[in-house]
């Protein structure tokens, strides 16, 4: 066994976040810890590495490699830091230094960690060779906010494994990536087990323990409820979460029809734009109808968020025609965003922020009343400020908010994408149905194919050089 | 809204000490010089007296009261302060959210200005200004905020421009909000601690500034009674009457200790 966990729990005012942990790891056999956002998987993996907040008290105990040591003696771990135990950080932009470039950051650590004779040269010359089999020969030189997500995550995967350490933690190593991303980070996680590495990764993204195979447990409230062989986990879970988990994964989501749609709402006549010498998109023709449902597909930097923009008015398209057929106001084309914390002002409490439009667009409070309870949320959240409620109570808040003014088209930027698997399912059937409740056509941006098949919303692709396929 | 009692609430024991400092000099300077007589009577017997039961503070070399002196110090010095940094505070937040809101010419233009002031260090300023009308207390009003005016205006600028350009305006755009509340909802919350901040230094700035140039005989015709003018003014007598010169000094000292007493937030700039 190369890495185990015994009975590991972690203690913060009284309140276990990891409760009585037990895991075993042993080399190419993957262990994936699925659960959600909260659930006290990263808190776990701090335990692991040593080093869990202060404050937070630490039972239990960590083994590598057969030295058995306390969970609670942090300082113990820190020898095989690098060499043994190895971390695939979550946020990758993060984690690297911004101040240097690609290559630099993979050869300090053949030099410093690893200590490997012939000094910087050498240690470049053995950075340069792990960029190249990770298919980033040219971005050696790039500064890591010249990196793509994808680019950066693999720059991160180098530098990790430079230092020599056959056990890898990889946390949230797909957070914030495309779908397409996704397999590379599978296929890079694949060939430190195909070199005898031991891996424990920690996700809530339930294809990802499927690509991996190995061992799946999964973690609810800082327990682990269920383990086992990820076929039999995955074909036949026992525990109501995992089922849960399961069934909100695109892919088992039930097939909606596409819906009938009414009026001509919003056309969109060639329409082009260009940042610079790099061209988003060219030649887009769209027509939105009343109750529709369109899909904006693409990978990150396509220029989804952009093409919403230019059918909002927000942004000047550089060719082409945006009609708004009809006599509806502005304000009746809105617009909800990835990130619900930046979409409301932050010092307010949810109840001011929703009376305001109430009092501006002279509504009844009545209809915020039955609203909240159509999307489920409960009064209590009112009076709290946008930063005091979970991220899929926020993004209900701002449906809430812009369904309050009858709108006709609703743009849905990406809208789940930072939400756990179950909560994103709900959220999105949420807003499929209460706009097709009110003939509110949606248009909304995804990077995932299976959602919008699912949902059974028109697509419309925005390819990686820009032009519409 | 109901502002002062959070502000209060979340005040930090420095703050609080501060602040009831404040409130004592104002004090001083608002209720002393009602009775402590008159600043400018001179009693050539009683020249450099001790202090005494008549005169708390004693006399000066011209047999002045130098608490009515004091204080009428204190009040000039506190009033074109405040004044000065409440204009720079009101024309800078007006002018950098302008200035964010509407880019283009008028930005440049205000930019443009911007630049000219910042070139000319504050203290010249104000003297240039002095210039065009000796012995009058407006050009220094009018030059310290001129040379405050700045530093707000910029940094309103810079944090409208980010903020202005957010979700969460580009939201309250969308839902049909106009500027008045874009302004109150979205810029006013994040930007009042940075102005207070930044307020808070002024007058401490101010006050320095309006004594350095009292201290070098540029400031307020004599023989009106300001804090700089009282230090040079005393100077020669330090050893005979060694608390006319700590009075004016420890004035000053004291006021801007507790302005930056006041300014100490962790959360601010």
């Amino acid at each position: 066994m190369s890495l185990g966990v015994s009975d590991v729990s972690v203690v913060g005012d009284g309140i276990e976040l990891v409760s009585h942990v037990s895991l075993a790891v042993e080399p190419s056999k993957p262990l994936t810890l699925l659960g959600e956002t909260g659930s006290g998987k990263s808190l776990l993996a701090q335990a692991i590495m040593g080093t869990v907040p202060r404050g937070l008290t630490v039972s239990g105990h960590v083994s590598v490699h057969g030295d058995v040591q306390a969970a609670d003696d942090q300082q113990a771990r820190r020898k095989y830091w690098g060499r043994t135990l190895a971390v695939l950080p979550q946020e990758p932009w993060s984690a690297l230094d911004p101040t240097m470039r690609a290559l630099p950051q993979v050869g300090e650590v053949y030099q410093r960690v690893r200590q490997i004779a012939g000094g910087r040269p050498s240690a470049n010359v053995r950075a340069a060779e792990d960029l190249a089999a990770l298919h980033l020969s040219d971005a050696g030189r790039a500064f890591p906010f010249m990196l793509s997500g994808g680019m950066a995550q693999r720059v991160a995967f180098a530098a990790a494994r430079a230092g020599g350490g056959d056990v890898l933690i990889a946390d949230e190593p797909t957070k914030g990536l495309d779908a397409d991303r996704r397999d590379g980070i599978v296929s890079m996680l694949r060939s430190h087990l195909e070199q005898r590495g031991t891996l424990l990764t920690i996700t809530h993204d339930v294809s990802i323990a499927r690509a991996l195979g190995g061992a799946i447990a999964v973690m609810l409230e800082g327990r682990i409820v269920e383990q086992g062989p990820a076929v039999m986990v995955l074909a036949s879970p026992t525990h109501t979460y995992t089922r849960r988990l399961l069934a909100a994964e695109p892919s088992a989501w039930p097939e909606r029809s596409a819906r009938a749609s009414g009026e001509l709402v919003l056309s969109a006549r060639g329409v082009a734009k260009a940042f610079g010498e790099r061209r988003l998109f060219s030649g887009i023709d769209l027509d939105v109808r009343a109750a529709d449902l369109i899909a904006i597909i693409g990978s990150s930097g396509s220029g989804k968020t952009t093409l919403g923009g230019v059918l909002l008015g927000l942004v000047a398209s550089d060719e082409g025609v945006i009609t708004r057929p009809g006599q509806a106001p502005a304000w009746k084309y809105q617009k909800l965003y990835q990130d619900p914390v930046a979409s409301f002002a932050p010092r307010a409490t949810l109840r001011m922020l929703l009376e305001d439009v109430v009092e501006r667009h002279g509504r009844e409070w009545s209809v915020v009343e039955q609203l909240l309870q159509r999307v489920r949320l409960s009064h209590m959240l009112l009076d709290r400020r946008p930063d005091q409620v979970s991220g899929g109570e926020l993004q209900r808040f701002a449906l809430v908010r812009v369904l309050l003014i009858d709108p006709v088209v609703v743009f849905a930027d990406e809208p789940t994408s930072r939400l756990d698997p179950i909560t994103q399912q709900e959220t999105l059937e949420l807003l499929v149905e209460t706009a097709a409740d009110r003939g509110c056509a949606l248009i909304l941006v995804t990077h995932d194919h299976v959602i919008a098949e699912k949902l059974g919303a028109r697509i419309v692709a925005l390819g990686a050089i820009g032009s519409p396929s | 809204m109901n502002s002062l009692p959070v502000f209060v609430r979340r005040a930090s024991r420095q703050q609080v000490i501060g602040g009831v400092i404040i409130v004592c000099l104002a004090l001083f300077a608002v209720v002393v010089p009602l009775f402590a007589g008159d600043p400018l009577t001179q009693d050539l017997d009683h020249t450099l007296a001790w202090p005494s039961v008549s005169q708390p503070m004693g006399t000066d070399h011209l047999g002045r009261s130098v608490l009515a002196r004091l204080s009428n110090a204190a009040r000039l010095s506190l009033s074109v302060a405040l004044i000065s940094v409440a204009t720079a505070a009101l024309s800078g937040a007006a002018t950098g959210i302008l200035a964010a809101w509407r880019g283009g010419w008028s930005e440049r233009v205000l930019v443009a200005i911007g630049d000219v002031v910042l070139a000319v260090p504050g203290l010249l300023l104000v003297i240039l200004m002095t210039v065009l009308a000796p012995g009058e207390s407006w050009p220094f009003y009018v030059g310290l905020s001129a040379a405050m005016w700045v530093e707000h205006f910029r940094i309103v600028r810079a944090a409208s421009r980010s903020l202005l350009a957010s979700p969460q305006v580009e939201a309250s755009r969308l839902l049909g909000f106009g500027p008045f509340y874009i302004v109150r909802r979205h810029l006013a919350p994040e930007l009042a601690p940075m102005l207070a901040t930044l307020t808070i230094f002024g007058a401490a700035t101010a006050v320095v500034s309006l004594a350095t140039l009292g201290l070098v005989g540029l400031g307020v015709r004599p023989p009106t009674p300001e804090l700089g003018r009282l230090i040079i003014e005393s100077l020669p007598h330090y050893r005979e009457a060694p608390w006319l010169v700590s009075a004016p000094v420890a004035l000053l000292a004291i006021t801007v200790v507790a302005l930056a007493l006041v300014a100490d937030r962790e959360e601010s700039l």
